[in-house]
């Protein structure tokens, strides 16, 4: 893994690779994968600690999970931002996790908490991106 | 579950400031020093915003 590290700080930015893709890929679908995949392993853990509590918060204050094609403009966007948590998101959406529609002042909270946490986690993708490319410096 | 809202402006404010340590710098020394201005600005807006608010109101 950290030869891998190595490999990756040297490489060309703009060198033809999917390895960036995968790990965009595999850093929206579950919090800190991508950096985990580089050999970032503190970062990998603070960043799914972080997210994940977001997601967990939110729940436990019973935010509200957006659904989609409801049409409202607010919805749309509720659940892009939502959507950034990847696997956490789908599985809210399966089980039927967190609530329908926020009801008080703390399920308003809660509900922020999981938009918050998914534009979070696409922050945190796009990190992993930029370091598996070169564009950002691994250090 | 059940929350102030400022137990909740902090956790939200920790988890927000991690990640932008994180993702802003490039080296893990100033990773620490963004995240932690980061925090510090979060949670000193929300105190100032609170103490406006107070005035307003008064």
């Amino acid at each position: 893994m950290a030869a891998d590290a190595q490999q990756i700080s040297q490489r060309i930015p703009g060198e033809k690779s999917s390895l960036p893709a995968i790990v965009l890929v595999a850093g929206w679908l579950i919090p800190g994968l991508g950096h985990l995949m580089l050999g970032k392993w503190v970062r990998a853990l603070l960043l799914f600690i972080s997210i994940a509590g977001m997601f967990l918060i939110g729940l436990g204050l019973q935010g509200k999970i957006y659904q989609p094609g409801t049409g409202d403009i607010l919805d749309i966007l509720g659940f892009a931002a939502q959507l950034g948590l990847g696997l956490l998101c789908g599985l809210a959406h399966w089980v039927g996790w967190g609530a329908s529609s926020a009801v008080n002042t703390l399920a308003d909270f809660g509900t922020k908490f999981i938009v918050i946490g998914g534009l979070l986690n696409y922050m945190a993708a796009v990190d992993a991106h930029s370091l598996a490319n070169g564009r950002k410096a691994s250090l | 579950m059940t929350l102030s809202h400022f137990s909740a402006v902090l956790l939200c404010s920790l988890f927000v400031s991690v990640v932008f340590g994180i993702t802003m710098r490039a080296e893990p020394k100033m990773m620490i020093r963004f995240g932690a201005y980061c925090f510090v600005c979060f949670v000193g807006a929300v105190i100032v915003a609170s103490w406006v608010m107070y005035a307003i109101k008064h």
